[in-house]
């Protein structure tokens, strides 16, 4: 089967249009229902030659601990790429409702290193969507070349749950799947937390999702508090486990509860050196101090 | 001998083996590696130290496989330090792709540290210590800390320590709007309130330095580095950073009619006396530079380049603060007391670096060793100490062209001659033999010799 040329873009699309249209989408919705929503776009969205701004990278790179090198961090390219994955999730044939969607999983390959001074090709589309004990989910793939080349550098699936949507002919799980009793370990590092942490990781990622920002604009989305981004707290991670992963590995993350600012995260990184005593890989799991709630856990391991 | 100056001999004497000690043996250099050199405000106005220094060391790793290695020890500096950077070279090895289990530890001697902290882990390896070293340094004057006045600090750290409302609020009442004026770092010397400039200024003037004759160092340093990229001597000593590949303050085309275009800006005040203009003056850089130090066993079994030994160094001091010396003239003192510890003169050098914090301050340098006077009553010889064969100085440019990001300008030098000497080999059927003489603030500086392997 030849696969479906990719819708091209000229630019990566506006975020923030995006939230604005996903908001038009989601009224229009209630009012046509046509469409057979139990199927997926298979188109992918695709722009070239993205450049990267380098003060932004630094800004990047400093905020979430990583060294100001040339190379770009695993998940600075996630948050590069992330607009085009909206951008397909926002399309009017895309069966779930982009707002309010909770991000549940995201797997990274980070195959070689890219360079800032590099040009990119980014792609992304939707697949696998199925069903889960409290709606339904999907991942959303990117995928990221040098211009101009095919192979692929990095390679992310992000799943996200639409909870509380099911659609017809999207089959549920049959069971709730067993829920592991979580014990906090001993904690290896302690982050602090601001209430300003969701604008700060805005300011770099440009993802200025509204239940991040601030009180206010998460309590307007339903929220009682604003939270983290799921992939700051996964990006720190890796961060966190340091210079030992790299160029290339892959890096895996399951998202939890939320973290609700401001707070403590508590983080056990523990790493397997292996027989020979070289890096095979890091798990790391971060909790809740006080209430002793897992909010995420997740590995970084050698490629 | 009674003189007014610093005698030639020291505690070196007795040569290079200890006497209750196993003799010594040989610290080699096997390589360097640095990112190029910006001028301030450019490229790496947003990269901190530790980021530089960690580019550069990553560099190093990467060139010489060093990847998880556990390295005896780190050692770097910066001059322009924020106090949270206190352990900075130690978080830019746990930011880099040595082994975690590598110890480090900061430096700093001005504009010399990048120079001592070779010597300092040289001798380490000399005396069996330790087998391998990676020695560095680094200065940001883009990314330079700033500071709260005393007043607002005092305030502060008042605060901090009242348990009442009254009092904090009294304590509060003392702040002034002065007090909120964050202060910037100066280069003004602290017992002079002179800055460095126009101490040399003073010492440019003292003898009697023309603006020909810096600006043609200048001009030298441009060319000499220019040539030097060009024939591709730095493909295997800078890893491009950000972007840059070469050392931003060099202008390859550069011409004497340029040069001699510019106002003077240091010792204006000295009337028509004043000649270092922006181009015969280093100016504001950021950078980093690192220099592989190790054994001959440590290098051997890694089959690593051995490019040269360091030989010797010499540290001395000035009394620059009631102008008895200029401020940057220490290594007037250090390099015949060096090379009288070795039986050598100035002609048995194959090569100079003279640090070119200023033109001047190498012409100056020039001088005091060419003058009679000087050399019987501030050097206690019969006469003058010498002259340097100027075919023979800063051949690949010097700090005047690559920059001069403080502590991190004795790795560069180190580096270059280094493999300047390895390429030489031998000279009249000897090593090959370098002299560093890298200046600094407080009226210091450290000179090193080193032999081609």
């Amino acid at each position: 089967m030849t696969p479906l040329q990719p819708v091209i873009l000229g630019d990566m699309p506006s975020l923030s249009k995006l939230y604005v249209n996903a908001a038009a989408q989601a009224a229009r919705r209630r009012l046509l229902g046509t469409h057979d929503w139990s199927v997926l776009p298979v188109e992918s969205h695709e722009v070239r030659g993205v450049t990267v701004d380098v003060a932004n990278l630094t800004a990047y790179q400093h905020l979430l601990g990583e060294t100001a090198s040339d190379v770009l961090p695993a998940g600075f390219i996630h948050a590069l790429a992330f607009p085009l994955a909206i951008s397909v999730m926002n399309r009017d044939d895309f069966p779930l409702p982009l707002l309010g969607m909770l991000h549940l999983h995201n797997s990274v390959e980070q195959r070689a290193p890219l360079l800032f001074t590099d040009a990119l090709d980014i792609t992304a589309r939707v697949e696998n969507l199925r069903g889960h004990r409290a709606g339904t989910q999907v991942d959303v793939v990117a995928e990221v070349r040098v211009a101009g080349t095919q192979d692929v550098y990095w390679r992310g699936i992000s799943t996200y749950l639409a909870k509380g949507v099911f659609l017809p002919g999207v089959d549920k799980p049959s069971s709730a799947p067993v829920r592991r009793d979580f014990k906090a370990p001993d904690p290896t590092g302690v982050w602090q937390l601001g209430v300003d942490a969701g604008r700060a990781y805005a300011a770099v990622s440009g993802d200025f999702n509204p239940i991040h920002l601030s009180v206010l604009s998460a309590k307007a989305l339903g929220m009682r508090r604003s939270i983290a981004h799921g992939m700051y707290l996964a990006s720190r991670a890796l961060a966190d486990v340091g210079s030992v992963r790299g160029d290339s590995f892959t890096w895996d993350v399951d998202f939890d509860a939320p973290v609700f600012l401001p707070c403590r995260v508590a983080l056990e990184i523990s790493s397997d050196q292996g027989g020979s005593g070289t890096w095979k890989r890091s798990d790391f799991v971060a909790w809740n101090p006080r209430s002793g709630r897992r909010h995420f856990s997740g590995s970084v391991a050698a490629l | 001998m009674s003189i007014d100056g610093q005698s030639i001999t020291g505690p070196g004497e007795s040569g290079v083996t200890s006497a209750s000690g196993p003799a010594l043996r040989r610290a080699v250099v096997v390589g360097g590696n640095r990112i190029p050199f910006a001028r301030a405000g450019g490229s790496y106005a947003k990269s901190s130290n530790q980021d530089m220094l960690t580019a550069a060391l990553d560099g190093l790793i990467a060139r010489f496989g060093l990847q998880d290695e556990r390295v005896g020890e780190v050692a770097a500096g910066a001059v322009l330090k924020h106090s949270r950077d206190f352990n900075l070279t130690r978080e830019a090895v746990l930011g880099s792709a040595l082994s975690a289990e590598t110890p480090a530890y900061d430096l700093q001697q001005a504009c010399a540290t990048g120079l001592e902290t070779v010597v300092g882990l040289a001798n380490k390896i000399k005396l069996g210590q330790i087998d391998s070293a990676i020695a560095g340094g680094v200065d940001s004057a883009s990314d330079a800390p700033v500071v709260v006045s005393e007043g607002l600090r005092e305030v502060i750290l008042d605060l901090n320590r009242a348990k009442t409302i009254p009092q904090r609020l009294q304590i509060l009442s003392r702040l002034r709007p002065k007090d909120l004026a964050p202060l910037a770092p100066g280069t003004a010397e602290p017992r002079t309130g002179l800055s460095m400039g126009e101490h040399q200024a003073l010492t440019t003037a003292q003898w009697k330095v023309s603006r020909e004759a810096q600006d043609e160092v200048a001009l030298n340093s441009h060319r000499n580095l220019a040539a030097a990229y060009e024939s591709g001597f730095f493909d295997d000593l800078v890893t491009p950073y950000r972007g840059l590949a070469r050392d931003g303050n060099l202008r390859a085309d550069t011409s004497i009619e340029k040069l001699a275009a510019l106002k003077p800006v240091f010792g204006r005040n000295l009337g028509a006396d004043a000649t270092m203009t922006a181009g015969n003056s280093t100016p504001l850089t950021d950078g980093a530079s690192t220099v592989l130090l190790a054994s001959d066993e440590w290098a051997d079994a890694r089959d690593l380049p051995k490019l040269a030994a360091v030989v010797d160094a010499e540290a001395a001091a000035v009394d620059f603060v009631h102008g008895k010396d200029g401020l940057l003239m220490a290594p007037v003192f250090a390099v015949p007391r060096l090379l009288a510890r070795h039986n050598l003169t100035l002609a048995d050098i194959d090569f100079f670096e003279i640090h070119e914090a200023f033109a001047a301050t190498v012409l100056s340098t020039l001088a005091a060793w060419e003058d009679e006077e000087f050399g019987r009553t501030r050097l206690g010889l019969d006469g003058a100490f010498g002259k340097v064969d100027r075919a023979r100085l800063n051949v690949n440019g010097s700090s005047l062209a690559a920059g001069h990001p403080f502590a991190a300008t004795g790795g560069r030098i180190v580096a270059t001659l280094a493999k300047l000497l390895h390429a030489k080999g031998t000279s009249d059927g000897r090593p090959a033999r370098g002299l560093v003489s890298v200046c600094a603030a407080g009226g210091q500086g450290v000179v090193a010799i080193l032999e081609s392997l």
